[in-house]
């Protein structure tokens, strides 16, 4: 537990930039980083920690999501209620499938995951059109009740719940970092058979990462959900399946704040490019190829050395 | 289920599998030869079907039209490897597989704003219909059938009797061994990668004239060519021949069955197989990070 307050100064510090944010630009463009932010770090998670690339996390937003939706519009009308639930179902689908997928090695793993997100895509819209209205989708903004405190239905408030509750994952991220399952994902990553000497079991703590970065990716499912009060299956479209894994290539792989920073850069680049040129696919696809050609650290990855450096030296001088 | 409609569902599941073939075919060479996941066949696939669909607006014919899709597929392809995956070989698979969609994506949008959003038709170059067992069959649908098995014979000779083809197929065994040779690997990588791309510019203008073209239509079938590729085992010529013709009978007669199941039941079927033989069908144990 030490760890989390060696570090928490970086932590403090890197969500006061964030705060900023929301005070500089508008409400919109904040809550949609700090969502996407949530969004992206289980992706990071996995292909930084354990070498998983995963081009289905759409799959588990969308469960997230519709968990959600479905208490909203149907049972109940607290919409935290709804957010515990939409986290539950991606806490229970993640255990779920996790013990079939983690068996499998990265390339497949990362197509399987296409091909789940694709079954949930046919899922949502099709076979289950009677429960989710197909490519209607299902609206439930009405239906939310206002809660004392933080009111969800304001965008205001919402973005103060979105912020408390990013930094509780960042926090949760970074403690796993230092702690030794941190060490243990990344063992799996560069030497499995190592591990297993060791006594661990590869499985299970491929698994329990499986669990944990899609439980994160299912709560920004459900924010999502909350903040449109609206789902629909495009939520899951195969088209959108790499943004994630391209956000966390432009933030940083591995990375603590480069979810942030990738999601921030993402969404500013998608809202001015698309202001200009209506087919901004051209100029994702040459950014990730570029990223690629340029050495994979994305922005953060090259931004940390660098700073680091910068206050090491001003320590230096102070002392 | 009466027979004419099994037997045109059949045909059906034929032709969209000897599609899924070509297109795999390509990936599977790419995976088993220089262990890269190149998602951009897919764009190829993408240009060989609006460059069938160009020509066919300037010369009226439909054929020239898939002639010139496959060289100009095989043009880009030759491009995009000289500049982009020469660099990129010697990276993780997962880094292929990323800059690759890069290239893809880059290409969709390219591909809008050349030809626009909309969806453009081609016209079944052969019009006739064909009498089996009583049951209307369009002729295109077995050419098309007929072309890929051609294919698939001339891939197995080129693969078995010449010299660079066994020089592939050496490399998909061991490439250290064939580099310790003194064959240059870069030259087979690029002849392995601009077959893959002509064939699929091949299978982008045979499909032209059976579905509509429009700008997503890689990203559509992105992921039926990789569950081809996955149950048949990346890397295995045979093996994705087998799998394609699989996936489109379940396609097609799923969607006699029950509509909606048409797009599920392959991904049910791949998470089966899968499960029971993590290599998909004929994969081979050699084939491991």
């Amino acid at each position: 537990m030490v760890n989390i307050f060696r570090w928490s100064w970086g932590l403090l510090l890197a969500f006061f930039c964030l705060f900023l944010v929301r005070v500089f630009l508008p409400l919109p463009f904040a809550n949609e980083i700090l969502i996407f932010a949530i969004y992206t770090i289980g992706c990071n998670f996995l292909l930084g920690r354990v070498g998983f690339i995963s081009f289905g996390q759409p799959a588990y937003l969308a469960v997230g999501a519709y968990g959600t939706a479905f208490y909203l519009f149907y049972f109940g009308s607290n919409p935290f209620v709804g957010i515990l639930i939409g986290v539950l179902s991606g806490v229970a689908i993640a255990l779920l499938v996790g013990p079939f997928f983690v068996r499998l090695r990265s390339d497949y793993f990362a197509l399987v995951n296409l091909a789940l997100a694709v079954i949930m895509f046919y899922l949502f819209e099709k076979i289950l059109a009677k429960i989710t209205h197909g490519d209607n989708g299902l609206w439930f903004l009405t239906n939310m009740t206002s809660t004392p405190i933080i009111d969800l239905g304001n965008p205001s408030d919402f973005f103060i719940f979105t912020f408390l509750l990013a930094f509780g994952v960042w926090a949760l991220y970074k403690y796993l970092d230092d702690s030794i399952f941190g060490a243990c994902c990344l063992a799996t990553k560069t030497n499995e058979d190592k591990l297993k000497f060791l006594g661990y079991s590869n499985f299970n703590i491929r698994w329990l990462a499986f669990v944990i970065a899609n439980t994160t990716t299912a709560m920004a499912g459900s924010l999502y959900a909350v903040y449109f009060g609206f789902v629909s299956p495009e939520i899951t479209a195969p088209s959108r399946a790499a943004d994630p894994v391209i956000v966390t290539l432009l933030g940083g792989v591995g990375t603590l704040y480069g979810p942030i920073v990738g999601a921030f850069a993402y969404t500013g680049m998608k809202d001015l490019i698309s202001g200009y040129i209506a087919n901004w696919e051209l100029f994702i696809g040459l950014l990730l190829v570029f990223i690629m050609l340029a050495g994979e650290k994305g922005i953060w990855g090259t931004l940390e050395p660098i700073l680091k450096k910068l206050i090491f030296k001003k320590k230096n001088s102070t002392n | 289920m009466d027979t004419q409609l099994l037997i045109s569902g059949v045909i059906f599941g034929l032709s969209i599998g000897s599609v899924f073939f070509l297109l795999a075919i390509g990936l599977s060479l790419c995976f088993g030869l220089m262990r890269i996941i190149s998602l951009d066949q897919l764009l190829y696939y993408a240009i060989g079907a609006y460059i069938t669909y160009a020509l066919f607006r300037s010369t009226g014919s439909v054929w020239i039209g898939v002639l010139g899709g496959m060289v100009i597929s095989g043009l880009v392809a030759f491009g995009v490897e000289r500049f982009i995956f020469l660099r990129i070989y010697e990276r993780d698979i997962t880094f292929t597989m990323i800059a690759s969609f890069g290239i893809l994506i880059a290409g969709v949008g390219a591909i809008k704003y050349v030809w626009g959003l909309a969806p453009l038709p081609v016209p079944s170059p052969i019009g006739a219909m064909a009498t089996i067992l009583g049951t209307e069959i369009p002729v295109y649908r077995l050419v098309v059938i007929v072309i890929s098995i051609l294919v698939y014979v001339g891939i197995w000779a080129f693969l078995n009797k010449t010299i660079t083809g066994k020089a592939i197929r050496a490399g998909i065994e061991d490439i250290e061994h064939v580099e310790g040779l003194g064959i240059n690997v870069y030259k087979l990588f690029t002849t392995t990668f601009i077959i893959a791309g002509v064939l699929s510019g091949l299978a982008g203008g045979l499909h032209a004239p059976l579905i509509m073209v429009d700008p997503q239509m890689g990203l559509e079938v992105l992921p039926f060519v990789f569950m081809v590729v996955i149950i048949g085992g990346l890397g295995s010529i045979k093996g994705t021949l087998v799998s394609a013709f699989i996936v489109g009978q379940v396609i097609s007669l799923g969607a006699i069955i029950y509509g909606p199941l048409a797009q599920m039941a392959p991904f049910a079927i791949m998470l089966l197989i899968l499960l029971i033989k993590p290599t998909g069908l004929y994969g081979s144990k050699l084939l491991k990070r």
